[in-house]
């Protein structure tokens, strides 16, 4: 009789419990890596951009490019962030953050869109676990909202640009391109945190559960 | 023939002359940036420029040090050298001096007037405006809704008045108007000063002629490059290139309607001295653009330096610039 010490010889429920942990634990991890991979973005995307406001301070000179240009007329955010708790998981108390980009111009189906295929071009670093042709037909549907949603939108960007004039270096608008991808990584930064403290949440439930069993 | 005019210059020139050879010899060299570039914290540029010219400005800052305390005592040894060269100075010379001024009022109101627009506090804006361009009524300048009332309230009484022909309406102050006033105020200024040098002749002609010609040039080209993809349209943009140049009339012609950096690039590779400056770039790319012309305009300005010398030059001994 041959014994296949490969399968223990359990129960099944205890077998899919094992996996379901290995499962949690694994989650946790890739959560955690992609955190920790979106913070060195987010640090390198700041550093660009500060970078390329010096020189655009130095091209266009101290007195076109300072604090004092800032806008304090009362006028509506250009860039919003909508908090909601996660779908299909009504009582997992797990926020989900959406930035809302440039909102006075385009609908929301072409923001989330030109979010989405923004986050996708900026973001290569970032491993996608899920089925590679689905994320494929996504983007390329996603392409076309975001060229049709453009021209606003970078009516939008100079309009933000225009307290330090009209006529701006091109390294300023490459700062302002900076920041805005900053801003994007910070949402994602959010995002994963959550999805790394709900994944904490369960492997940690599991270890409780076990010392109880025991 | 403008050589002789090196007999009578020591008169009325040789003091500024020399200090101004003498303040040449106190800007930092590539020693002094690399040490500079080695400082990892404010504290360390503190120490290092404290060996430079700029020692006796920031040795009574305390500690902690803030970038603009750095910038702003540096910026006021040249407002202290400025002035005290235009108190010893006599005419043209001081006239010469002060035209050198006016690019600083033109930045200093357009500042004044962007920031009122945003609802700014006048005093905040009055501290970053540069001391080579302040003038008296700078702070009524918040009170003016339209160009018109800019020019009836303050600027009737400042140089800047006759550049203002061109700009005065009474549409109100938007920032695309504001824009366009500051571009056209800069393209006069910078038109009655090469018309100035001209009139002065000699040395300073030829010098000046070159140096604001090259601004002229490199003003049209940035904005050129910064209105690709605006509002700003081809003739309002032709209308704010100067009518000197090397550029002057068929470049501007060309750049009028170049929609990319590439057309750009084109239309200024036939000129010679800019083939040398756009010859250093990758197609597409405008960003190193600005450091290119900055080094060249150095060197022309280097140059400036070897005019004097070179017209005493049969009594006097080389010296080493």
């Amino acid at each position: 009789m041959v014994v296949d010490h490969e399968t223990p010889s359990l129960e099944n429920g205890q077998t899919d419990k094992e996996v379901e942990e290995n499962a949690n634990v694994l989650q946790f991890m890739d959560s955690m890596d992609a955190y920790l991979t979106l913070i060195h973005s987010l640090s390198s995307t700041l550093r660009r951009g500060w970078l390329e406001l010096a020189s655009a301070r130095h091209s266009m000179g101290a007195s076109r490019v300072n604090t004092v240009l800032l806008d304090h007329t009362s006028h509506p955010a250009a860039t919003s962030l909508l908090v909601t708790q996660d779908e299909g998981k009504v009582d997992s108390g797990k926020p989900h953050f959406t930035l809302c980009k440039w909102e006075s111009s385009s609908n929301e189906n072409s923001l989330l869109g030109e979010k989405q295929s923004s986050q996708d071009k900026l973001h290569p670093q970032l491993r996608h676990r899920g089925s590679t042709e689905l994320y494929e037909e996504k983007t390329s549907s996603d392409n076309k909202a975001s060229r049709e949603v453009d021209d606003p939108v970078q009516k939008e960007r100079s309009k933000s640009l225009s307290m330090f004039g009209t006529l701006v270096s091109p390294k300023l608008r490459a700062a302002q391109l900076s920041f805005e991808a900053a801003l994007e990584t910070l949402v994602e930064i959010a995002n994963m945190r959550s999805e790394m403290l709900c994944a904490f949440d369960q492997v940690n439930m599991k270890l409780e559960g076990r010392k109880d069993e025991k | 023939m403008y050589g002789f005019e090196a007999m009578t210059f020591n008169i009325h020139g040789g003091y500024l002359e020399a200090i101004v050879r003498g303040h040449r010899a106190g800007l930092l060299t590539a020693t002094d940036y690399n040490n500079l570039c080695q400082c990892e914290t404010l504290d360390d540029i503190k120490m290092h420029l404290s060996a430079t010219e700029y020692g006796p400005y920031l040795q009574n800052e305390p500690s902690p040090l803030h970038t603009t305390t750095i910038v702003e005592k540096c910026t006021l040894k040249l407002v202290d050298e400025y002035k005290h060269m235009l108190c010893q100075a006599t005419e043209p010379l001081s006239t010469f001096l002060e035209y050198i001024t006016y690019g600083h009022m033109i930045d200093n109101v357009v500042l004044i007037v962007t920031g009122t627009l945003h609802e700014r506090d006048v005093q905040e804006l009055l501290e970053k405006c540069h001391p080579l361009g302040m003038f008296d009524s700078i702070a009524t300048l918040a009170v003016a809704q339209n160009m018109r009332e800019l020019y009836r309230l303050v600027l009737v009484d400042t140089p800047l008045a006759p550049y203002f022909s061109e700009c005065i309406t009474s549409e109100d102050l938007d920032d695309m108007n504001i824009e366009i006033m500051r571009n056209t105020l800069y393209k006069a200024y910078l038109e009655d000063f090469y018309k100035f040098c001209q009139k002065l002749g000699g040395a300073t002609a030829e010098i000046m002629s070159d140096l604001l010609a090259f601004e002229a040039d490199r003003r049209a080209v940035n904005i050129t490059i910064n209105s690709i993809g605006t509002e700003l349209t081809r003739d309002d943009r032709r209308k704010l290139y100067s009518n000197f140049g090397l550029l002057y009339p068929y470049g501007h012609e060309e750049l009028a309607v170049c929609e990319d950096i590439d057309q750009v690039r084109g239309a200024m590779e036939k000129y010679p001295p800019y083939q040398s400056i756009f010859s250093k770039l990758s197609y597409g790319e405008s960003q190193m653009l600005d450091k290119a012309f900055y080094e060249e305009e150095v060197k022309r300005l280097c140059l400036a330096f070897e005019q004097q010398i070179k017209g005493a030059g049969d009594k006097e001994p080389d010296v080493d610039l």
